[in-house]
C-alpha cells in the first residue's frame, strides 16, 4: 500500500528533477527511488491488511510480487545508459511513465475487487501503449504503439465484458463473493451467465500475458518497441499478469474449476508449443525472445493449472529466475544493437572474443532460460513440474519437457554465434554500471541455481 | 445471497425500444427518397461549408497546441467538477475532507505546474 503512494510521489517528482540542466542525476534518483519502495514494500510483509473499503488487500503474495517487479524495473533501468548519452529530451517522463505503470503493476496483484484489477491492467497497458511508441520518429515504433493498442484496447473490451457478465451472475465485483457465489452455482439458473464471463475474463488475460492464441500481437511488437522497454514488458508486465491470473483463477473461480480447467490446459498446451517452435524458425533475436517470452507464459501457466502448496512458490521463483534470465539477455541485446545495425543472430558473431564479459553474462542467460543445471531456471522449472505432477498432470510436464528440449537450439544458436564465428565488429564498448548489472545477473543466476531453496519458501 | 429471478420476459421493452428506433430511421429514410424531389445540380451536391466556397481537404493537420489548450482545459474542469459538492459538503467532510482536496489539489497543480515547465503555452 505505502508502496503505491510513494511510486506515484516519486514519480511526480522524477518528472520535476526532469527540468534540471543535466540529466545525469536521473537514474541514480530512480534507483534510489525504487529501492526505498523496495524496502517499504517488505514492512507489509506478515501483516495482511485491506485497504479502501476492500478494494486492495496487501498480503504476503502481493508484498512478494510486487519486490519481484519493482526488483525487475530496478535492474532493467542501468542498461538505458544510451538514452543518457544522447540526451534524450524524454528521459524522465520516461522513467516515470514506467514507475507510474508499476502501481498498475502492484495493484494487479494485490486487487481485492475485479474493477482494481481492471484499473491495475489499464493502468499497465497505457503505459505500455506509449513507451512502445517512445521513439517516436522511428516507423517500426510506431508500428509496435499503434498495433499494441488497437488488440490491447481491444482485449481490454472483452475482459471487461466478462467482468460485466460476472457482476451481473454474482452481483458483486468483491472477489470473496463471487468466490462464494461460483462455489455454489446449483442453486442458481444463471451458471451460463457466469461461465461466458469466465470465458471471456481468460480471453482478455491471456492475452496480456501472451499466451497463444492470443499471442499474434508479441512478436511484433516486442520487436518494433525500443529494447528497454521490450525488456519491461516481457518481465514486469508478464509477472503481474501471471500473478492476478494466478489469483484469478483460485481465488475468484475456484467454484468453477470444472469449467475453465479444461480450456486452461489447452491454452498452456497451445502456448508450449506455439511459443516454442515460432522460437525455433526466427531470425531475429529480438523476435526468438518475444516467442520465447510466451513459451515461458506457457510453462507459467501449467502452474496455474496444478494448484496445490507448491505451485504459488513455483511461480514466485519461475518469475524471479526468468525476470534476471531475460533483463541479462536484453541488455546484452540492447549494448550490441546500439552499435552494430541490426537485431539477428549474426550480430552476435564472435561477441565471445571482442567482449567476453557479454559473451559470458548471455550464456548464463540463456542456460538459465533453457534451463540448464547450476542456474536458476533449471529450479524454476523443476518447482513448477514438480507442483504438475503433485496435482498428477504427468503428460502435461511430458509435453512441456518436450518443448524444453526445443527450447535449447534456438538459445543455443546465439551463444554458438558468438564463440564459433568470426568477429564481425570492433569491440562494444560498455559503461560501468551496465557491466556491473551484468555481473550482478550472471551471479544471481548461479545463486539461484545452487541455493534454490533461499528464494523458495516465502509464500 | 439473494438472487432476483429474471425472465427473458423482462427484456422484451428494450427489444421493442430497438425495434422502434430502427423501424423509425428505415422509415424516415425510406420516405423521404421516395416522396422527396431530387434536383442535381453542381452547386447543390457540393459539401455544405457555412455558405462560403469550400476550400481543400478536411484531413489538414491542425496546429497540436489547440490540443494543449483543450487538455489544459480538463484539468481545470475536472477540479471544478470535484470542488462543487466538497464545497456543498465542506461542514460534514470536516478537516478530513479538506486534507483530502488539498492532495487532491497538489497533485492537480503539480501537473499545471509541469505542463507550464514544459512550455506548452510558448506558442512560437
Amino acid at each position: 500500500m505505502t508502496s503505491i503512494i510513494l511510486l506515484s510521489v516519486f514519480g511526480i517528482i522524477n518528472l520535476f528533477l526532469g527540468f534540471l540542466k543535466s540529466n545525469k542525476i536521473l537514474l541514480p534518483a530512480v534507483i534510489i527511488f525504487l529501492a526505498i519502495v523496495f524496502g517499504v514494500n517488505f514492512l507489509d510483509w506478515n501483516n495482511p491488511q485491506s485497504h479502501f473499503n476492500n478494494m486492495l488487500t496487501i498480503d504476503n503474495f502481493a508484498v512478494a510480487f510486487s519486490a519481484v517487479m519493482v526488483l525487475s524495473l530496478a535492474l532493467i533501468l542501468p542498461f538505458s545508459r544510451s538514452y543518457i548519452n544522447s540526451g534524450n529530451p524524454h528521459l524522465a517522463e520516461f522513467y516515470s511513465i514506467l514507475m507510474f505503470s508499476l502501481v498498475g503493476a502492484i495493484m494487479m496483484v494485490s486487487y481485492e475487487n475485479i474493477i482494481m484489477l481492471f484499473l491495475g491492467i489499464e493502468i499497465l497497458s497505457i503505459a505500455m501503449y506509449v513507451m512502445a511508441g517512445s521513439h517516436k520518429k522511428e516507423l517500426r515504433s510506431n508500428e509496435a504503439a499503434l498495433k499494441y493498442l488497437l488488440m490491447g484496447s481491444f482485449a481490454t473490451g472483452i475482459l471487461l465484458f466478462g467482468f460485466a457478465l460476472i457482476y451481473g451472475a454474482s452481483g458483486s465485483f468483491n472477489i470473496a463473493e463471487i468466490a462464494s457465489f461460483s462455489s455454489n452455482t446449483t442453486a442458481t439458473d444463471l451458471l451460463p451467465m457466469m461461465e461466458i464471463g469466465v470465458l471471456l475474463v481468460l480471453v482478455g488475460i491471456c492475452f496480456k500475458i501472451g499466451a497463444a492464441p492470443f499471442h499474434f500481437w508479441t512478436p511484433d511488437v516486442y520487436e518494433g518497441t525500443p529494447t528497454l522497454f521490450t525488456t519491461y514488458m516481457s518481465t514486469v508486465v508478464k509477472t503481474a499478469g501471471i500473478a492476478a491470473f494466478y489469483k484469478l483463477v483460485w481465488a475468484v473461480f475456484p467454484g468453477l474449476n470444472e469449467f475453465w480447467y479444461p480450456t486452461l490446459v489447452a491454452i498452456t498446451v497451445l502456448t508450449l508449443v506455439i511459443g516454442n517452435i515460432g522460437a525455433a524458425i526466427q531470425t531475429s533475436f529480438k523476435r526468438m525472445m518475444a516467442y520465447s517470452s510466451i513459451a515461458h507464459a506457457g510453462y507459467l501457466l501449467i502452474a496455474l493449472t496444478s494448484f496445490n502448496d507448491y505451485s504459488e512458490n513455483a511461480v514466485l521463483f519461475y518469475a524471479l529466475s526468468y525476470t534476471v534470465a531475460t533483463v541479462a539477455a536484453f541488455g546484452v541485446l540492447k549494448l550490441v544493437s546500439d552499435q552494430r545495425e541490426g537485431e539477428t543472430y549474426e550480430m552476435f558473431n564472435g561477441l565471445g572474443r571482442t567482449n567476453p564479459l557479454l559473451a559470458f553474462a548471455m550464456t548464463v542467460a540463456m542456460c538459465s532460460l533453457a534451463s540448464i543445471p547450476l542456474t536458476g531456471g533449471f529450479f524454476a522449472k523443476f518447482f513448477i513440474f514438480g507442483s504438475a505432477i503433485e496435482a498428477g498432470a504427468v503428460w502435461l510436464v511430458v509435453v512441456a519437457i518436450l518443448m524444453s528440449a526445443v527450447s535449447i537450439y534456438y538459445y543455443f544458436r546465439v551463444v554458438m554465434a558468438m564463440y564459433m564465428k568470426e568477429p564481425v565488429g570492433e569491440k562494444v564498448a560498455v559503461d560501468g554500471f551496465a557491466a556491473f548489472m551484468l555481473i550482478f545477473l550472471s551471479i544471481f543466476t548461479f545463486i539461484m541455481g545452487i541455493f534454490p531453496g533461499w528464494f523458495n519458501n516465502w509464500l | 445471497m439473494e438472487q432476483a429471478i429474471y425472465t427473458p420476459y423482462d427484456y422484451l421493452p428494450i427489444i421493442v425500444q430497438f425495434l422502434a428506433a430502427a423501424g423509425f430511421v428505415a422509415f424516415a429514410m425510406g420516405v423521404t427518397h421516395l416522396i422527396g424531389p431530387k434536383r442535381h445540380s453542381k452547386v447543390k451536391d457540393e459539401a455544405w461549408e457555412c455558405g462560403i466556397p469550400t476550400v481543400g481537404n478536411a484531413r489538414t493537420p491542425i496546429s497540436y497546441k489547440y490540443f494543449m489548450t483543450a487538455i489544459l482545459f480538463v484539468i481545470f474542469d475536472i477540479e471544478i467538477i470535484f470542488m462543487y459538492p466538497w464545497a456543498v459538503n465542506f461542514k460534514v467532510l470536516g478537516t478530513e475532507g479538506f486534507l483530502q482536496m488539498i492532495t487532491f489539489m497538489g497533485l492537480l497543480m503539480a501537473g499545471f505546474v509541469y505542463v507550464i515547465k514544459k512550455g506548452i503555452l510558448k506558442w512560437e
